[in-house]
């Protein structure tokens, strides 16, 4: 049984909540108190991991932190579709490493901005929420040019990858650090397609979406009906 | 930052920190009406609160500091469960929010949202619905009480399956405070008390202190604290993205249902009040 | 400083068409106000107020289920196009006052892209100085500056020359501004894209960038392409031209935004949001009288359903609706009816059959009766296409809850009409019901492959006699069960016999939910008796053989009324003292009993006085 060192309200173990929910893939959670009691920092838990960071996940005899590798080990681990995390195809393998990147470096603005208005961090809010902006108006380019080929996700492709669930929780979080996604329809498109996702789950701050579209229809078509009184 | 010149707010006690948060040594820095405060452990049983270099009025109360930036016109206001020695009283959770206090009051009085914002855990889909409630001003103790309050709730306690019809009665004692009684899961004869208690940092943020007082032998504190900050964290996403930020007092502000009649009693209260600060006047 | 004033008359670009993807709620800002963008399944646009009504929590973080679209907090729904409120779910038995509306604005497509305004009066910019015959939009670009600090720095960014994503080549452009909120660059020279390392030269299109005013302090930039013949350039050279384009919209983006650093942050536009009426304002009484509003509808379409079923479809005329753009039908929860008056002088009632986001239209399914006493006649076979008829607004006294674990939905014959809008909803939602539709034949059954592709059980219960109907019946009925709610339409003898068989067996009368086509029984008006009004602080006399209801007319105590039988609901008047004497069929027996409520039409008062709050 995995056991995974969570707090409930922390991005970085939403991801790791999610792939193990998408993968399914049964696990108990062992609840870490980060704020307001820092239980992160005590010896207890800095005695499984020196860094002091959640989430972790231990297994038999095996310790992994850091939220991007426990995404790449679960991945490889129990992805019977070999799809999240593309080891065969080495240019989508970069990409996807590419991303897992740019998730970090929202993971040092929007979250933080976040921890500055929700959870009372001595940090430059300011500075973060200008930074997240300039991250959010790339990614918004990025995401709008893959519509325009099809490609639904992160990497290019049919399938989505963990660069996904690395790039959602922080984005998705990201009002909470007063950051609005008003200027990034691409982003807040994206958000609805990982939301709809199967296995997809949510987390206290982040709504459901409704269901997608079955079909599409033509513009100005009526709705579908069988029933001759619609025809 | 705007200063407060609402005298209605000014004399009101404001929670600032739990007590079991301060650090036994050092200033600590907090906001409060657009104000910088600053405040320090003395010892176990006294907290200083200082504006500048003005010493403020302090009470030490249900495991909260409470301070008053103007000349305090009542004393902070009765919560006789806390003193019961059989409960378990946590400072459960401190939450910064992007709204104003009284609009995150409203939100605490609503059964209405349960089954869309605390889904499987306070409400459920298809259990929809907000059953008559009734609704009364003590004018003698000046607080608002809502009583017969009925709800679904999905799951009751933990390992128990099926829905109850919970009962609920909220007070509310302070523009900025509501407090919520619940039937009790171990002891029918008794209330669960969750008590919010809201700082205005200004008058579009809060800090939201909570503070629950149950008869429970089985869960943690840990559990207890967890429990509480998710479902504030749940509510956080809706009232940050409310327009406007303020309470409108405006009755065609916003359109009413019955199972509003709490919040409909609210803003009639703080009408009558005259309270402007974290609220949209109604034109005159 | 732009005229704020003009700009609110004037059309302004909101979003792409692209970007309103299906099932996808877009969130846009237009002179400091936020709406809420969505396209329903029928293609429809809606640019709405970005504010539930109720608690004025943002919409554009609800769900667009590709009709309605449900608001976060409470699960309010709102009709597509109407932007009426069809349902609140914390009082599931009620049905919203079908007043409660959404602001809404106008939303158009042009030139790939949606438009929209506070109230807009005059002509969508033209583009008729460029080459028209197709239109490319550019990806929009927020630049935080004021729009009237946008034109002079984009101008000079792109008539200073831009190179080609390849470097060895150079476009000149040459400005026009019409008006602030237009720049057009007319191309000079080629722009040389690259695509898959393989060259492509292409004509470089003319652009025009409509300037959208966010707020005060930020601009869209949306830019179109004119006369890039998509088709023959390939989709890889179409990617790399949008892609040349996006890349200098940005450059000039961070241009500008530098070059307006240390500028003053102008003051916020506060955008007047429209009061809800006095109606709403306070909360409503426990019943709802409904508001009269009398509308003209075009008769559209005529179908047969069946041998003997038509259904016919009315369009919009003109309303008297409250807050809705021209043309829409006030909205219609399942269960509905409206009061047709028909050329020869009857008023009839037939339940609406639309679907949810159906709200271009009232259809209703009408059998030819033998035994009508006229109604039937008169819409089978004198009316046609194009007539215009008045009809009332949609009135609701079969309200469908949905707040149960499991809905039964039982039809006889054509009685299937109010069930059928039920049964739409319902799918729709994903709520699971059954629905049983007892048919004299098998041509009888209307809708049928429809109702077979819904995910609910559907059951057809064909040529029954009496006792075997009555035995079904009893089966379906076995024992209550808790959070299940049963809804039965068809001839009264069906509905007494279910009625009573729900009593014996122990369901509550809350739980069975019923709509008669008219009353069986005979009325007695054969007494007299004094009635006071609370409220109006008259008496009146009710003389026998006169109805209470007409005695109330005669004084210009409004009441509404519709099918005036004691069959629909709608003329109900609370009593505060007094016995009524029930001669309806519309209220429950628990209802009766308590009897602080009565049918105007056709109840009378058993004691010699009563009071109503009228």
């Amino acid at each position: 049984m995995i056991i995974l060192y969570d707090y409930e309200l922390s991005g970085n173990c939403y991801k790791v909540r999610l792939l193990l929910s998408m993968l399914n893939v049964s696990y108990e959670k062992k609840a870490i108190e980060f704020y307001p009691a820092a239980e992160h920092k005590t010896d207890a838990f800095l005695s499984i991991n020196a860094l002091g960071q959640l989430p972790v996940i231990q297994t038999g005899d095996l310790t992994i932190n850091d939220s991007h590798a426990i995404l790449v080990y679960l991945a490889r681990q129990y992805d019977k579709s070999d799809t999240w995390f593309p080891i065969s195809d080495p240019v989508r393998l970069a990409q996807v490493t590419q991303w897992m990147c740019f998730a970090d470096s929202l993971t040092s603005s929007a979250s933080s901005a976040r921890l500055v208005n929700g959870f009372f961090y001595d940090l430059d809010g300011e500075a973060c929420r200008q930074e997240a902006h300039r991250l959010f108006r790339i990614f918004d380019e990025h995401l709008w040019f893959n519509e325009r080929e099809d490609h639904l996700w992160v990497v290019p492709g049919k399938t989505p990858t963990i660069a996904d669930l690395a790039c959602f929780a922080y984005v998705v979080l990201s009002e909470e650090g007063g950051i609005s996604r008003m200027d990034y329809p691409a982003i807040r498109r994206w958000t609805d397609r990982v939301k709809r996702l199967a296995g997809f789950v949510v987390m206290p701050g982040v709504f459901p979406a409704g269901p997608g579209p079955v079909h599409v229809l033509p513009a100005n078509d009526t709705f579908p009906s069988a029933g001759t009184a619609e025809a | 930052m705007t200063q407060c010149s609402d005298p209605v707010a000014l004399a009101l006690w404001h929670p600032i920190a739990a007590i079991e948060d301060i650090p036994a040594d050092g200033k600590q820095k907090t906001q409060l009406l657009g104000e910088v405060l600053h405040y320090r452990k003395m010892d176990d049983t006294r907290v200083s609160v200082h504006h500048g270099d003005r010493k403020l009025p302090v009470t030490l109360a249900y495991g909260y500091v409470w301070t008053c930036l103007g000349t305090p016109e009542r004393d902070l206001f009765d919560l006789p469960e806390y003193a019961e020695s059989d409960r378990r009283n946590v400072c459960a959770a401190t939450v910064g929010v992007n709204v104003s206090a009284p609009r995150a009051v409203e939100n605490f009085l609503d059964m209405g949202h349960f089954p869309f914002v605390h889904t499987g855990i306070l409400g459920a889909e298809p259990h929809t619905e907000v059953r008559e409630y009734q609704v009364n001003v003590d004018t003698e103790r000046d607080e608002i009480l809502a009583t017969e309050c009925l709800f679904y709730q999905p799951q009751a306690a933990a390992g128990s399956s099926g829905g109850v019809m919970s009962d609920y009665i909220y007070r509310v004692p302070h523009p900025y405070c509501a407090v919520l009684y619940k039937s009790c899961p171990t002891d029918e004869s008794r209330l669960d008390v969750i008590a919010l208690f809201l700082q205005s940092v200004d008058e579009e943020n809060i800090r939201a202190h909570a503070l629950v007082s149950v008869i429970d032998t089985q869960s943690s504190d840990l559990d207890i604290r967890m429990f509480q900050q998710n479902i504030f964290s749940q509510d956080k996403p809706i009232l940050e993205n409310q327009l406007p930020k303020r309470l409108p007092l405006d009755p065609r502000a916003e359109t009413p249902i019955r199972a509003d009649k709490s919040a409909i009693a609210y803003r009639r209260w703080l009408r009558t009040k005259g309270l402007q600060y974290g609220v949209l006047a109604a034109a005159a | 400083m732009i005229d704020l004033e003009a700009a609110r008359y004037r059309w302004h670009p909101v979003a792409s068409s692209t970007d309103l993807v299906p099932r996808h709620v877009f969130q846009a800002q237009l002179l400091g106000r936020e709406m809420a963008l969505w396209r329903a399944d029928d293609g429809n646009v809606n640019a709405w107020e970005n504010r539930c009504l109720h608690r004025g929590v943002r919409l554009s973080i609800g769900i667009n289920d590709g009709r309605e679209l449900v608001c976060q907090y409470h699960g309010w729904r709102y009709a597509n196009r109407t932007a009426g409120c069809t349902y609140i779910p914390a009082h599931p038995a009620d049905a919203p006052a079908r007043t409660i509306c959404n602001n809404t604005y106008p939303a158009v497509e042009k030139h790939g892209l949606i438009w929209s305004g506070e109230k807009p009066d005059g002509q969508i910019p033209s583009l008729d100085v460029l080459d028209t015959t197709s239109i490319t939009p550019l990806r929009g670009v927020t630049i935080n500056v004021p729009l009237e600090n946008i034109a002079l720095p984009l101008i000079d960014y792109y008539s200073s020359g831009q190179r080609g994503a390849s470097g060895d080549s150079v476009v000149h452009y040459g400005a026009d501004t019409p008006d602030p909120f237009l720049l057009i660059l007319h191309a000079h020279g080629h722009l040389h894209t690259s695509a898959n390392a393989q060259a492509v030269d292409t004509p470089t299109p003319d652009i025009a960038f409509f300037f959208q005013p966010l707020d005060a302090a930020r601009t869209a930039v949306r830019g179109v392409l004119c006369g890039v013949d998509e088709h023959n350039i390939g989709s890889a050279a179409l990617i790399a031209l949008l892609k040349q384009h996006s890349f200098m919209l940005c450059r000039a983006r961070d241009i500008i935004e530098s070059g307006h650093r240390d500028k003053p942050v102008p003051t916020p536009w506060t955008p007047y949001i429209p009061k809800v009426s006095d109606r709403h304002a306070s909360m409503p009484p426990l019943t709802s009288a409904g508001q009269q509003a009398k509308l003209r509808v075009r008769l559209s379409a005529i179908e047969n359903l069946s041998p003997s079923v038509k259904t016919f479809r009315f369009q919009a005329l003109n309303t008297q609706i409250e807050s809705a753009a021209p043309s829409v039908l006030p909205v219609a929860q399942p269960g509905a009816h409206i009061d047709i008056h028909l050329p020869n002088g009857l008023v009839r009632q037939y339940s609406l059959i639309n679907g949810p986001g159906q709200t271009d239209h009232y259809a209703i399914a009408v059998k030819r009766l033998d035994d009508s006493t006229g109604g039937s006649h008169a819409l089978h076979d004198s009316l046609k296409v194009g007539d215009v008829l008045a009809t009332s607004v949609p009135r609701n006294n079969f309200t469908l809850r949905r707040d149960a674990e499991h809905t039964h939905l039982i039809a006889g014959g054509i009685g299937l009409t109010p069930l059928l809008s039920m049964a739409r909803a319902l799918d729709h939602s994903n709520l699971p019901f059954t629905l049983h539709h007892f048919i004299a034949t098998e041509t009888d059954a209307i809708n049928r492959a429809e109702l077979e592709n819904m995910s609910a059980a559907v059951h057809w219960h064909v040529g029954q006699d009496v006792q075997q109907t009555q035995d079904t019946l009893s089966a379906l009925l076995d024992a209550p069960t808790e959070h299940h709610h049963v809804y039965i339409c068809g001839p009264g003898a069906m509905l007494g016999f279910t009625r009573e068989t729900a009593a014996t067996r122990g369901w509550a009368d809350e739980s069975i939910h019923f709509e008669y086509f008219k009353n069986p029984d005979v009325v007695d008006d054969s007494s007299e008796f004094n009635v006071e009004l609370a409220r109006s602080g008259l008496s009146l006399q009710v003389p026998a053989g006169k109805s209470l209801l007409s005695v109330l007319r005669e004084h210009n105590v409004g009441v509404q009324s519709s099918c005036e039988q004691g069959a629909c609901g709608t003329c109900r008047v609370e009593v505060l003292e007094g016995e009524p004497d029930h001669q309806d069929v519309y209220l429950s027996d628990t209802e009766k009993a308590q009897g602080n409520c009565l049918m105007s039409c056709v109840s009378r008062a058993r004691s010699k006085r009563l009071v109503l709050d009228l």
